[in-house]
């Protein structure tokens, strides 16, 4: 329980060094909705994580767990994905764009024992046009019809 | 620093700096040589220091142990795999290995020599891709060893399969020229796995070995500079832990294979210019150049520093490919069926960039893939060629020409094959911009050292530099561009990569 409540704290952290790191004073929040992302840019900005991770529902998993309808899961619980770290199965993470934007300016800041490899987007603007096209998928595929 | 992909390459190399790795400033003179005479004391012992924990790295670690040296693996990020592990994990092997054999395909080490060396780019490295291709069937059998995973299925479908698969035209053997040059052969292993996550599986089986080997694996320790003796050996490394510098003293050789370039964007941008422009830097994210800067401070040549990967995948499916591609002159340059590695370098390096794919009604991509986009959409084939600014008449007559020899199962051009080779007709005709800034198109890079056939690493003047040893693409190989299959890079990497760690465990300790 206290390495979950360390990794909880380091999660505090890295929110608040994500704010203190942006320029303006504003709490990541109000950053990503003033940003307005735009998602036909997000596409090739979310590129590169394509090389783990699939958008499409029908896809399943690859080296990182799919996500499609990412918004509102719960971190590290996607039935079927056995690679989870242990600390974003303890992180008790919900994925809300906002939260999104803080993880992805730095991953390994924001959850050191993360296996997800990646570099982030530390630049703000391209980060929520990454997000909006995250966002834009989970509409495209919610009326799954045809399943 | 203006665009986005400058800022972008300044802010990876702070937040590596975060990790131990660079400290923000040149990398290359962050890489350059550390007199031996300049570190007062050894932090670290070892036989072998491999530096990078990809499928080079590991199978270099894994030959120098079995050859009794102690061996020291370090890697940059706090997980092991390297960009292998996030591949398909796809090796290309041939001549008759035991796959082949088991599910019957006719194969021979000459007919795989022709194909890697007249298939791809011009003056390919004879002497590896000999031995590459003579060693090939025991390279597979000593990966069955290792615990990875095959099993006798075959797939005749151009894509990594992704039912359980193991074997597969990895490349363009079936396409023209190559068919003219050697005898197709699916040459494409690949380990059992779900959905594309081959290369984790290869990379587990190889980094359990290691361990059992008794391997010391250290993760989050990056290499800064090569330490050279007076007389040019190299004898260590110097790396940093957390923040701290530490030097390592390899008593018998050091291992580079700490992967390409891809995302060091000043490199990218100064060596090769046309992979800077592809949308996608495709890899994981400690392929910052590090080896090879540490190697060239140390006065290693470094070759084919432009070439790399430039991929626009339009399959699966496969009947995307009755459509043609064009360029800004409205005119075909390649074979559509071609493996997507042959078509991608074909664009980024020949067409400025820049092509179209135009399919007629029953040609269309499926609905929602995002690869590449609509660009154009008309009724005619001269709606298309208005809309896109193409040269009068170039696209229709394009077309024309095509469409009347393919009525006869004929491409003069590019022998295109039935039946994905069919005139285009019915509309909607639709133009797909597959622009290497517009489509999804990954890539990177192929330039390393110049190594010989042990790992064996050279400087401008043709010498051997003592202690030195590259593998995987921290050196320069089989992979070229064009890149003619996948699996030229892992297997390249495997088979030299593990070359390379007997080779430094021989070494004796030095003079």
């Amino acid at each position: 329980m206290s390495g979950m409540l360390a990794r909880l704290l380091g999660l505090g952290l890295g929110l608040l060094v994500a704010a203190a790191g942006g320029q303006a004073q504003t709490d990541p929040v109000d950053e990503l909705s003033l940003l307005q992302g735009d998602p036909a840019r997000g596409r090739l900005v979310f590129a590169p994580c394509r090389a783990c991770h699939f958008t499409e529902e029908a896809a399943g998993h690859g080296n990182g767990p799919n996500l499609s309808r990412i918004f509102g899961r719960v971190a590290g619980q996607q039935t079927g994905f056995e690679h989870y770290s242990d600390a974003l199965k303890a992180s008790q993470f919900v994925w809300t764009p906002q939260l999104m934007y803080t993880w992805l300016e730095n991953p390994l800041g924001v959850l050191p024992g993360t296996t997800m490899m990646s570099a982030g987007v530390p630049d703000p603007s391209r980060r929520a046009d990454l997000i909006a096209y995250l966002q834009s998928i989970s509409v495209r595929q919610a009326p799954s019809v045809s399943r | 620093m203006t665009d986005a992909g400058d800022k972008r390459g300044l802010r990876r190399r702070d937040l590596l700096a975060g990790f131990g790795a660079a400290a923000a400033g040149s990398v290359a003179l962050a890489a350059a040589a550390l007199p031996a005479s300049r570190v007062a004391s050894w932090d670290i012992y070892a036989d072998v220091l491999v530096a990078g924990s990809g499928a080079a790295g590991t199978c270099a670690a894994i030959e120098a142990a079995r050859a009794g040296a102690n061996v020291l693996l370090i890697e940059s990020l706090p997980r092991f795999g390297g960009s292998s592990a996030m591949s398909a994990g796809v090796i290309y092997a041939g001549g008759g290995t035991a796959l082949q054999r088991a599910l019957g395909v006719e194969d021979s080490v000459e007919n795989m020599v022709s194909f890697i060396s007249r298939a791809g780019g011009k003056h390919p490295p004879l002497e590896k891709i000999q031995l590459y291709c003579e060693g090939s069937s025991a390279h597979f059998d000593w990966l069955v060893e290792q615990g990875v995973p095959y099993s006798q299925q075959m797939s005749q479908g151009m894509a990594v399969p992704q039912g359980g698969e193991s074997l597969y035209y990895s490349g363009c053997e079936r396409a023209w020229p190559a068919r003219e040059l050697a005898l197709p052969a699916p040459r494409g292993h690949v380990p059992v796995a779900r959905g594309m996550t081959g290369g984790r599986v290869l990379m587990e089986a190889l980094l359990a070995q290691a361990g059992a080997l008794g391997v010391r694996l250290q993760a989050s320790v990056s290499g800064q500079r090569l330490i050279v003796t007076s007389e040019g050996r190299v004898i260590g490394m110097q790396v940093n832990v957390g923040g701290e510098p530490k030097t390592i003293r390899a008593y018998r050789g050091v291992v580079l294979a700490s992967g390409g370039f891809i995302h060091n964007r000043d490199m990218v941008r100064n060596y090769a210019p046309e992979l800077y422009d592809c949308s996608v830097p495709w890899g994981n994210m400690g392929d910052q150049g590090m080896g090879i800067n540490m190697g060239i401070g140390v006065g290693a040549a470094a070759l084919r520093m432009h070439q790399g990967f430039a991929i626009v995948p339009l399959y699966p499916p496969d009947a995307v490919l009755s459509g043609i591609v064009v360029n800004a002159s409205g005119q075909r340059f390649v074979p559509e069926d071609t493996y997507y590695g042959v078509l991608g370098d074909a664009i980024a390096f020949h067409q400025q960039g820049r092509a179209w794919l135009i399919t007629d009604r029953r040609g269309e991509p499926p609905a929602g893939q995002d690869n590449f986009l609509p660009v154009a959409r008309g009724n005619t084939i001269g709606d298309l060629a208005d809309q896109l600014g193409f040269p009068k008449g170039a696209l229709q007559d394009s077309v024309a020409y095509y469409n009347r020899h393919a009525a006869n199962g004929d491409d003069p051009l590019f022998h295109k094959r039935p039946p994905i080779l069919r005139p285009l007709q019915g509309p909607p005709y639709t133009a797909w911009d597959l622009a290497v800034d517009k489509a999804f198109f990954p890539a990177h890079t192929f330039g390393g050292l110049q190594t010989g056939l042990d790992g064996e690493v050279y400087n401008s003047f043709g010498e051997a530099i003592p202690g030195l040893y590259a593998a995987g693409r921290t050196s320069s190989g089989l992979p070229g561009a064009p890149y003619i299959a996948s699996g030229l890079s892992v297997g390249d990497a495997t088979f030299f990569g593990r070359r390379a760690g007997q080779a430094a465990a021989r070494r004796g300790p030095p003079s």
